[in-house]
C-alpha cells in the first residue's frame, strides 16, 4: 500500500473494500433473518367494519329462481357460506356443512343456511350439489357485489348474521360442524340475554 | 401413436444425474488442477463440461420426446401435457412450469459452460480462467441438483391417467410463448459467463484488459438477449392479456427487470474502465449484482414466498435457491472485502463535465433505480415477517418514482454523446448541442400543437427530441468520416440504441398520459362512435374445438377492415380468456376487447375501446434497439492494453477520437 | 492539458442569446401545454383511474385494472356501479373499497409509520449517493494538484514492462 498517494487517506483508503464489503453483508443479513426468523403468522383475522352493523341489503335469485331478500329473513339466524365448486377447502367443509344443516333442521329455530356462489356457473354448481349432497338454498351473485359488499376475496368465507339483521361473525377458510355449534350457541346466548 | 411408456423418465433422470456428477468432477479437476498446476488434470475439466452440456441436452430432448408423445407416466407431463393441445403450443409446454423452466435454465447454462470451457482450453492454465471455469461448474452442479432434487421433472405421476389439461390458457394464445421465454432465458444464464470471469479475477486478483474485452462481449450478447425479451414480454402482455399495458410493475416482471438495470450500468461503466482503467472493482461488483440479482429473481417468482412470507419454506425448491443465493453473496462479499483495494486502480476523473462524469451520474441514478425496484418488490415480504399484516407495493409506488428518474438519464442521453473525455467547456458544449437542443424544442412544439398536456409527459417529449439529435448528430458524423462503418462499432451501434430507448420512453410517456378508453354497447347494425372513430357491430362468429370455444365478434372500425376481440373458454381448466383485437398505425393503435357476458342471439355486444398513441413506436424502438445491439457488438478500432488511456485529445476534429 | 477547441461554425448562431431565446421559447411551451386541461374523463376513463390505484385481494401486487380475477372483477364492477351512480367522488370509492376488504387492496401503501419507509428510503438514498457523488468530485478536484510518489511510478513501470499476454507469474 502506498503511503502517500492518489486517492485519500490511506487508512480508509486500503481498508475501502472490506468497510463496504461488511456493510452490505450487513444489510443482507438483516434481510435473511427477517424472512427466515419471523414466525408462522396465525390464522387471517377475520375481523370487518361490518361486525356489529346491520348486513348490507342483498337481493338476488336462488338457482331456483326464487326471489331472495336478506332483510325478509329478519326473525331467524342466518349463515352465509360462500363457496365456489373447484376450491379445495370448500370442497373440504362441505360435508361439515351438510351434518350443521341436518342437525339444524332436526332443532327447534333452525339457523337458516344458504349458499352464496362465487364465480361458479349454475350447471357447475347444481352437479356439485347432485354429487355431494345439501339441500339448501344457493343464491346467485352474477355481478359479484354480494361479495364486494361483504368484503370476500377468497372462498370460503362463512358469515353469521343475527335475527336482527346484524352481523354477528365471519370466519374466513374452511370450517367444521363443531366449530359453528360452538359459536352459535355462544352468539345465540349472548343475543337472548340482550 | 408410439408412447414411451414409462421409459423416457428414467432415462431423462440418468441423464441429470450424469450431468450433476459431471459437473462437480468438473469442478474438482479445476480446483485440483490450479492446485497442484497440472495440466492434464486441467484438461480432463473440458470432457467433464462436454459431459454436462451433452447430458443437458439429453434429458431436455427426452423431457421433449415425453412430451409430444403424452407419455402420462410423468407427473410433469400430467400437470401441462394434454391430448387436445395443439402441436406448437404442446412443444412450449415444456416450459410452462417450473420443472421445465429450470431444466431450459439447465441447457443454457451447460451449453455456455461447455463453450468457456472449449473457447479457452488454451488458457485453461491460467488460474483465472481456471477459476471462472470452476464457478460456471459450481452454478451448473447448483441447477443440476435442483432438478435431481426438489424441481424433478422425471418424477414419475399417478398410474392410471391417460390425459391432462394442457397448460395454463394463457400459455396457449399467442406464438411469443416459443420465442420469449428462451430468450429471456439466454439472456439471464449468459449474465453467468462475466461473473464467473470477476469471481476468476477477485480469486487471482488479477484484471488483465484483456479479459475484459471477452467479458464485457459476452455481456453485451447477454445484455440484448435480456433486453429483446423483456421488450417481447411487453409485447406479449399488450397482445395476450387484454388489460391493454405494457408493463404492470408484477414481482414477475420486476425480477427480470432487476439484472437488466445493473446490467446497463455495467455496460456503460465499463467503457471509463477501458478508457481510463478505474471503476475496476465498481464493474466487477455490478457484474457480480447482476447475476445475484437472477438468483433472487428466480427465488422470488418460483418460491411462493410473495403469496405469503411463509410460503416459500413450504415450498420445495425456495430454500435451495434462497440458499444458493446466500453462497454466492457471502462468498462475493468476501472475495470483494478481501482483494478489493489490491484491484483498485489508483485515477481521478477530472471534471464532473466530461463523458466518465455523465457515465459516473448514470451509474449513480441506475443504482438508485434497482434499490427502487428491489425495495418495492421486497418491502410487502418484510412488513408480512415482521408485522404480520399484508400490505401491497404497486404501480403507483413505482411510477412516481421511475419517471423522474427517466427523465433524468433522457437528460443525461442528450449531454452524454456530445461530452469529450477528460473535460468540456461550456462553450464546446453550447457548440455541440445547439442543433439538438432546437430539435427538442421542435419536439416540444408538435406535441403542444397536437394538443399534449402535461408537465411530465411534454418534458419526456422535449429531453426525447433533444437526446435524438444529440445522437443523430453522432451518427451523422460519423458516417460522414467512415461512411458505412459510421454506423457500426461502440458509439454508433450505442446511439441507435439509445434511439431506440429514447422511442420507447416517448411511446410510453404518450400511451400513459394520453389513453383514451370508453366501454360500448353494440347494436349489431348501428356504428356507435368514440374519440373519432366509429364501430359497428357486424356478426358474431363461435368456433370450438377439443380444447376450448370461443366466441368472437366482428367489429367494423370506421366502416373498414373488421376486427374480432374474442373470449375463449378452455374446457378442462374451466378459465375464461380474453384476446383483444388491435388496430395499429404509426399515430394511434385502437384496441378491443370484448366484455362478457356475451349473448349472441341477442344481437348485442359489450366491448371496450382503448385509444393508444404511439404504440407502434415502442415496438420499432425495441427493433432498433436490437440492431443497435448487433451493431454495436462488431468489432471498433483495436486499442492495444498498454496504449495510454489518457492522452490529450486531438484538436484536429472536434468529435475527439472516433469511438 | 488542451481542452478540445470547437470550430467555431456560424459563430453568431450559436451564442448566448440564442440560447437564452430557446429557453424562453421552451418554457413558454411547457407553460401552455402543463397550464392546460385534458379534458373530461369519460366514465370508463374513470373507472380505469380508481382501478388503477386499488390492488387485487388475491393476486401478487396486480392492480384491479390488470388482473383478472374473480375477486378483481367483482371490484371492478362494484367501482362501475358506483360510478355510474354517480354520488361518490373518487378518493370516496377507494375509501369504500378500503373500507370492506382492508388495507391490503391499496395498491400504495399510506405514508404512515412502518410503510413511510418505503418513500422515505429511495429519496435518502438518492439523496446520499448523489451527495456521495459530489464528496467524490472535489476530493479528486483536490488531488488533481498531487504529485505521484515514487511507488506509483515504480507500479507504472512495472505494469508497461508486462506483455499483455503474459500470465505466467501470479502476482503474489
Amino acid at each position: 500500500m502506498r503511503d502517500r498517494g492518489i486517492g485519500g487517506s490511506t487508512a480508509f483508503r486500503g481498508r475501502r473494500s472490506s468497510v463496504i464489503a461488511t456493510a452490505v453483508g450487513i444489510v443482507v443479513a438483516l434481510f435473511f433473518i427477517v424472512l427466515v426468523v419471523s414466525s408462522p403468522e396465525d390464522r387471517e383475522s377475520a375481523a370487518s367494519p361490518l361486525l356489529g352493523n346491520p348486513a348490507p341489503v342483498v337481493k338476488s335469485t336462488t338457482l331456483d329462481d326464487m326471489q331472495f331478500e336478506l332483510s325478509r329473513r329478519r326473525g331467524s339466524w342466518v349463515m352465509f357460506n360462500f363457496f365456489n365448486s373447484t376450491c379445495v377447502p370448500c370442497r373440504q367443509e362441505h360435508p361439515e356443512l351438510v351434518a350443521f344443516h341436518e342437525a339444524q333442521a332436526a332443532a327447534g329455530t333452525p339457523t337458516e343456511l344458504y349458499s352464496v356462489i362465487n364465480d361458479d356457473s349454475d350447471n357447475a354448481v347444481r352437479a356439485f350439489f347432485e354429487a355431494n349432497r345439501g339441500d339448501w338454498s344457493k343464491i346467485r351473485d352474477d355481478d359479484g357485489s354480494i361479495a364486494v359488499a361483504f368484503g370476500v376475496a377468497k372462498v370460503p368465507e362463512t358469515w353469521i348474521i343475527d335475527p336482527n339483521g346484524y352481523v354477528r361473525m365471519r370466519f374466513i377458510g374452511a370450517v367444521t360442524k363443531n366449530l359453528l355449534d360452538e359459536k352459535l350457541t355462544e352468539l345465540q346466548a349472548a343475543f337472548e340475554g340482550m | 401413436m408410439l408412447s414411451a411408456g414409462g421409459v423416457g423418465g428414467p432415462i431423462g433422470r440418468a441423464f441429470l444425474l450424469v450431468g450433476l456428477v459431471g459437473a462437480l468432477f468438473g469442478f474438482v479437476s479445476c480446483v485440483m488442477g490450479m492446485r497442484q498446476k497440472d495440466e492434464k488434470v486441467l484438461h480432463l475439466s473440458l470432457r467433464f463440461a462436454t459431459l454436462s452440456a451433452v447430458s443437458a441436452i439429453g434429458a431436455f430432448v427426452a423431457m421433449e420426446y415425453a412430451m409430444i408423445t403424452r407419455d402420462f407416466s410423468l407427473d410433469y407431463i400430467q400437470k401441462v401435457g394434454s391430448r387436445s393441445t395443439p402441436a406448437l403450443y404442446n412443444f412450449t409446454a415444456v416450459w410452462s412450469a417450473l420443472e421445465g423452466s429450470i431444466l431450459m435454465w439447465l441447457l443454457a447454462l451447460a451449453l455456455m459452460t461447455a463453450w468457456v470451457a472449449w473457447r479457452y482450453r488454451g488458457k485453461i492454465t491460467d488460474p483465472l480462467v481456471a477459476s471462472a471455469l470452476a464457478t460456471m461448474f459450481v452454478t451448473a452442479f447448483f441447477f443440476f441438483l435442483l432438478t435431481v432434487g426438489p424441481a424433478n421433472p422425471f418424477a414419475p405421476g399417478e398410474a392410471g391417467v391417460t390425459d391432462g389439461p394442457g397448460p395454463n390458457p394463457l400459455l396457449q394464445n399467442h406464438i411469443l410463448v416459443l420465442f420469449h421465454p428462451p430468450i429471456l432465458y439466454i439472456g439471464y444464464v449468459g449474465f453467468t459467463i462475466p461473473f464467473a470471469f470477476a469471481i476468476g479475477a477477485l480469486i487471482t486478483g488479477r484484471l488483465g484488459e484483456g479479459w475484459l474485452l471477452e467479458t464485457r462481449r459476452w455481456a453485451l450478447f447477454s445484455w440484448g438477449f435480456l433486453t429483446f425479451g423483456i421488450i417481447l414480454g411487453g409485447w406479449w402482455s399488450y397482445e395476450v392479456l387484454g388489460w391493454s399495458g405494457v408493463w404492470a410493475w408484477d414481482p414477475v416482471e420486476n425480477a427480470s427487470l432487476l439484472p437488466w438495470i445493473t446490467g446497463t450500468a455495467y455496460i456503460h461503466s465499463v467503457l471509463v474502465q477501458e478508457r481510463r482503467g478505474m471503476l475496476r472493482v465498481w464493474n466487477l461488483s455490478l457484474l457480480i449484482a447482476t447475476f445475484s440479482l437472477t438468483i433472487l429473481g428466480t427465488f422470488l417468482t418460483r418460491s411462493g414466498i410473495l403469496n405469503s412470507v411463509h410460503a416459500f419454506s413450504e415450498s420445495d425448491i425456495g430454500p435451495y435457491l434462497l440458499t444458493f443465493f446466500a453462497i454466492v453473496v457471502v462468498a462475493s462479499l468476501v472475495l470483494i472485502g478481501w482483494r478489493g483495494d489490491r484491484l483498485r486502480a489508483p485515477g481521478i476523473i477530472d471534471s464532473p463535465m466530461s463523458r466518465e462524469g455523465a457515465f459516473l451520474a448514470n451509474n449513480v441514478l441506475f443504482a438508485v433505480f434497482a434499490f427502487v425496484v428491489l425495495l418495492g418488490t421486497v418491502f410487502p415480504l418484510i412488513v408480512e415477517a415482521l408485522q404480520n399484516r399484508q400490505i401491497v407495493v404497486g404501480e403507483p409506488f413505482f411510477d412516481s418514482l421511475a419517471t423522474p428518474i427517466g427523465i433524468v438519464m433522457l437528460f443525461l442521453m442528450c449531454i452524454a454523446p456530445v461530452l469529450p473525455w477528460r473535460k468540456a467547456s461550456t462553450e464546446l458544449l453550447s457548440q455541440r448541442l445547439f442543433w439538438p437542443a432546437w430539435c427538442g424544442v421542435a419536439a416540444l412544439a408538435v406535441a403542444v400543437f397536437l394538443g399534449a398536456t402535461g408537465i411530465e409527459p411534454l418534458l419526456t417529449f422535449t429531453l426525447g427530441g433533444f437526446a435524438t439529435g444529440a445522437a443523430l448528430r453522432q451518427l451523422v458524423l460519423a458516417t460522414r468520416r467512415q461512411k458505412w462503418r459510421g454506423l457500426v462499432g461502440r458509439a454508433n451501434g450505442g446511439m441507435i440504441v439509445h434511439i431506440g430507448v429514447i422511442m420507447i420512453s416517448v411511446a410510453l410517456a404518450a400511451s400513459n398520459s394520453y389513453t383514451r378508453s370508453q366501454e360500448l354497447t353494440l347494436t349489431k347494425g348501428v356504428p356507435a362512435s368514440f374519440g373519432g372513430h366509429t364501430f359497428e357491430l357486424t356478426g358474431f362468429v363461435e368456433e370450438s374445438d377439443a380444447r376450448r370455444t370461443s366466441i368472437k365478434v366482428d367489429v367494423s372500425v370506421d366502416g373498414g377492415k373488421s376486427y374480432r376481440p374474442a373470449i375463449h373458454k378452455f374446457i378442462s381448466m374451466g378459465q375464461n380468456v380474453g384476446t383483444p383485437s388491435v388496430k395499429s398505425s404509426w399515430s394511434k393503435d385502437i384496441y378491443l376487447t370484448l366484455e362478457p357476458p356475451v349473448k349472441p342471439t341477442s344481437d348485442e355486444a359489450k366491448i371496450k375501446v382503448f385509444i393508444k398513441p404511439m404504440m407502434t413506436w415502442m415496438w420499432a424502438g425495441g427493433i432498433l434497439m436490437a440492431i443497435g445491439t448487433v451493431l454495436a457488438a462488431f468489432p471498433g478500432r483495436r486499442r492495444r492494453p498498454t496504449d495510454p488511456v489518457s492522452a490529450p485529445i486531438p484538436t484536429a476534429s472536434s468529435t475527439g477520437p472516433a469511438s | 492539458m488542451n481542452l478540445p477547441r470547437p470550430r467555431s461554425q456560424s459563430p453568431r448562431l450559436k451564442s448566448w442569446p440564442m440560447w437564452m431565446l430557446m429557453g424562453i421559447v421552451t418554457v413558454c411551451l411547457l407553460a401552455i401545454g402543463a397550464g392546460r386541461e385534458g379534458g373530461p374523463l369519460t366514465q370508463q376513463e374513470r373507472i380505469d383511474g380508481i382501478t388503477k390505484r386499488l390492488a387485487c385481494p388475491t393476486c401478487d401486487g396486480e392492480s384491479v385494472f390488470v388482473s383478472q380475477a374473480s375477486a378483481a372483477v367483482n371490484i371492478k364492477n362494484e367501482v362501475a356501479r358506483q360510478v355510474a351512480a354517480g354520488q361518490r367522488d373518487d378518493e370516496q370509492i377507494v375509501a369504500l373499497i378500503e373500507d370492506r376488504f382492508g388495507g391490503r387492496v391499496l395498491l400504495v401503501p399510506r405514508a404512515t409509520g412502518f410503510d413511510s419507509l418505503v418513500w422515505v428510503l429511495p429519496v435518502s438514498v438518492l439523496v446520499c449517493s448523489v451527495a456521495g457523488l459530489a464528496a467524490t468530485f472535489r476530493r479528486w478536484r483536490r488531488e488533481q494538484g498531487l504529485v505521484p510518489s515514487d511507488d506509483d511510478r515504480a507500479l507504472v513501470a512495472q505494469l508497461l514492462a508486462e506483455e499483455p499476454e503474459d500470465h505466467d507469474e501470479v502476482p503474489g
